[in-house]
């Protein structure tokens, strides 16, 4: 059957098949065409236990859907209408999972200004239970990983290495890794970025802060670059650390 | 004779004022409809009382055993009221089992009765047996004193509460555009007892708004949620149907938040029945020309009088459900004033 508001219904409910059996009877031709319906047809109650269990979760009963976190969210205000915590903790509760996905493009935007924290009336932390429910559709498999948590482990295996990071290295390192290329000097394998087939852009943003640094700061900047920066007693913290990091199961390039 | 009052209705408001009355020493009748003194609470075996989370006997039943004790109170049970003339302080009572009273002052409390959830078939409620209503879900716990589902008697999986069944509706007319003003929070405290005793049972709140108001909100709205994981869902349920194939029911609605068409399924529908005033409130008004809300028919005190327990009507006073939705402690306290505006009406001398 011809739809003639196609563009009314979502491309992936319209199922069209070759041949079409329903109940026995066969509905091949005109009738192959099937329009799967908006219809929540239930709740995944599992998911809400999930996000109980996380430490950062706990609060997330304490919402009645007042949304003064929407109200005071900047990513909501001035990005992206999707981007809606007070929604995100009502789907999570009761479990809406094929809506939660409709927005995993957006879920992990959080800029962490903690105003919807601030502001809760009801005490909830919100950010806090949004990074929980991410959590929960990561672990089940349910969004990729989101993007921002790509750059929190470049920068935690920095800190993990040497109690702090280098700032030349994090910055030119992570560009590396986003593929672009970086010249790197033969012996000390450091990264010089205004050689070589560096890009033009990252050439200026390298050049531009180095010019109007006063010379004191940038001969700390060529040490620091030189001999890495490490926190004190750094190797017993990371022993502890490591241990943490094993019991809760987080893993690390190193 | 000395001056007497006369309480109709032996409910909670009838029973504060009779209480009121027959401990100040004034001669009074209370007539009841019914073979047993304390209201729909006691009759209908409620289970836990709002807001104190009390029993019904441990509310209602000091106010019978004082009222029942007292000389001074003729309690005539099984009766009903006939006819009522003159005026005060003189009216003359007719009742059904053919005494008259003479009365100088009338304390009406006559109540109110549950809507019959029969009339929005869309429900389901009298064609699938698991769809019961909050009264018969208080009957179930106090009279069986367990959970179940009455078409396989099993335990539900997931119990629905279907708020503002018979309120807030123009649909049925214009009788129930009244809000129940009990049934949000009756519904938090039936949820979190079902949550008590049955952790594993899920239970769904279906809101439009969720009215505890006052000091209602804590107990009634933040703590189900917060302590025992009832869940709200926005949306009003407008139909409810039946799934041959997995026996469970399928509670129809358009989740508002979300804005979607939803159909999920449940084992246990409860509907939160509206209040309607009782078929002896509109007698009663009939009879002695007491002014009505126009829409739903409950009684309204007089337009001029401050306090809403004066009617109308000279030396008739007006107390609790007749005259719309409460709760039972405010129906009380409403019977007690009424009772003692009524001594202060005949002018009754009080010596101590």
């Amino acid at each position: 059957m011809a739809i003639h508001e196609r563009s009314l219904v979502e491309p992936e409910r319209v199922l069209r098949k070759e041949r079409l059996v329903i109940d026995g009877v066969d509905v091949s031709g005109d009738w192959n065409l099937v329009i799967l319906p908006r219809v929540i047809e239930d709740y995944d109650l599992d998911f809400l236990d999930e996000v109980l269990k996380q430490p950062e979760g706990k609060t997330i009963l304490q919402c009645y859907q007042c949304s003064y976190c929407t109200a005071s969210c900047p990513v909501h205000n001035y990005w992206d209408e999707r981007y809606n915590p007070r929604h995100f903790i009502y789907l999570a509760r009761l479990g809406l999972i094929d809506e939660l996905q409709k927005r995993a493009d957006v879920i992990w935007r959080c800029v962490s200004c903690h105003k919807c924290t601030h502001r809760c009336p009801k005490g909830v932390l919100v950010e806090e239970t949004l990074k929980a429910i991410l959590k929960v559709m990561s672990k089940k498999g349910l969004i990729e990983e989101y993007p921002s948590k790509k750059f929190d482990t470049f920068f935690l295996e920095a800190v993990f290495e040497h109690g702090r990071i280098e700032d030349g290295e994090l910055l030119f390192g992570w560009i590396e890794k986003q593929g672009y290329q970086v010249f790197k000097d033969p012996i000390l394998k450091k990264p010089i970025p205004f050689l070589g087939g560096t890009p033009e852009w990252l050439k200026q943003l390298a050049v531009k802060p180095i010019k109007s640094m006063n010379i004191d700061f940038l001969i700390l900047n060529a040490k620091h670059m030189l001999f890495h920066p490490k926190t004190k007693n750094w190797n017993k913290f990371k022993q502890v650390l490591r241990k943490v990091f094993d019991e809760e199961g987080v893993s690390l390039a190193h | 004779m000395a001056k007497s009052v006369l309480v109709i209705g032996g409910g909670p408001a009838g029973l504060g004022a009779a209480k009121a009355l027959g401990s100040l020493g004034i001669p009074t009748v209370l007539v009841e409809k019914e073979d047993k003194l304390g209201g729909r609470p006691v009759i209908e075996d409620y289970h836990t009382l709002i807001p104190r989370k009390m029993k019904p006997d441990q509310v209602i039943g000091p106010f019978v055993s004082d009222v029942q004790n007292n000389p001074n109170v003729d309690v005539k049970l099984g009766t009903e009221v006939e006819a009522i003339e003159g005026e005060a302080p003189n009216f003359k009572v007719k009742l059904s089992n053919g005494d008259t009273v003479e009365a100088s002052a009338i304390v009406v409390a006559t109540g109110f009765q549950h809507f019959d959830p029969k009339r929005k078939g869309e429900l389901g409620y009298g064609i699938y047996p698991d769809v019961i209503t909050n009264l018969e879900l208080e009957q179930m716990f106090s009279r069986e004193g367990k959970l179940y589902r009455p078409s396989n008697g099993e335990l539900p999986k997931r119990v629905a509460f279907v708020f503002c069944v018979g309120s807030r509706d123009r649909q049925l007319g214009v009788t129930n555009v009244h809000c129940c003003r009990y049934g949000c929070a009756l519904s938090g405290l039936q949820g979190t007892e079902i949550r008590e005793h049955y952790p594993e049972v899920d239970v769904f709140c279906y809101y439009m708004d969720v009215r505890t108001y006052g000091t209602w909100e804590y107990p009634f709205y933040w703590e189900p949620q917060e302590k025992h994981g009832v869940r709200y869902v926005r949306g009003r349920i407008a139909e409810i149907t039946y799934s041959p194939s997995d026996g469970r029911l399928r509670v129809k609605h358009e989740d508002t938040i979300v804005q979607r068409p939803s159909e999920v399924p449940m084992d246990l529908v409860v509907l939160v029945l509206g209040m309607e005033p009782s078929e002896g409130t509109k007698k009663i008004a009939k009879m002695l020309g007491l002014a009505q809300d126009p829409d739903s028919l409950f009684l309204v005190p007089a337009e001029e009088a401050a306090s809403n327990i004066t009617s109308n009507k000279a030396g008739v006073f007006i107390a609790g459900a007749c005259k719309g939705p409460i709760d039972i402690e405010s129906s009380i306290a409403e019977g007690e004033a009424a009772g003692a505006e009524a001594a202060a009406f005949i002018g009754a001398k009080v010596t101590a």
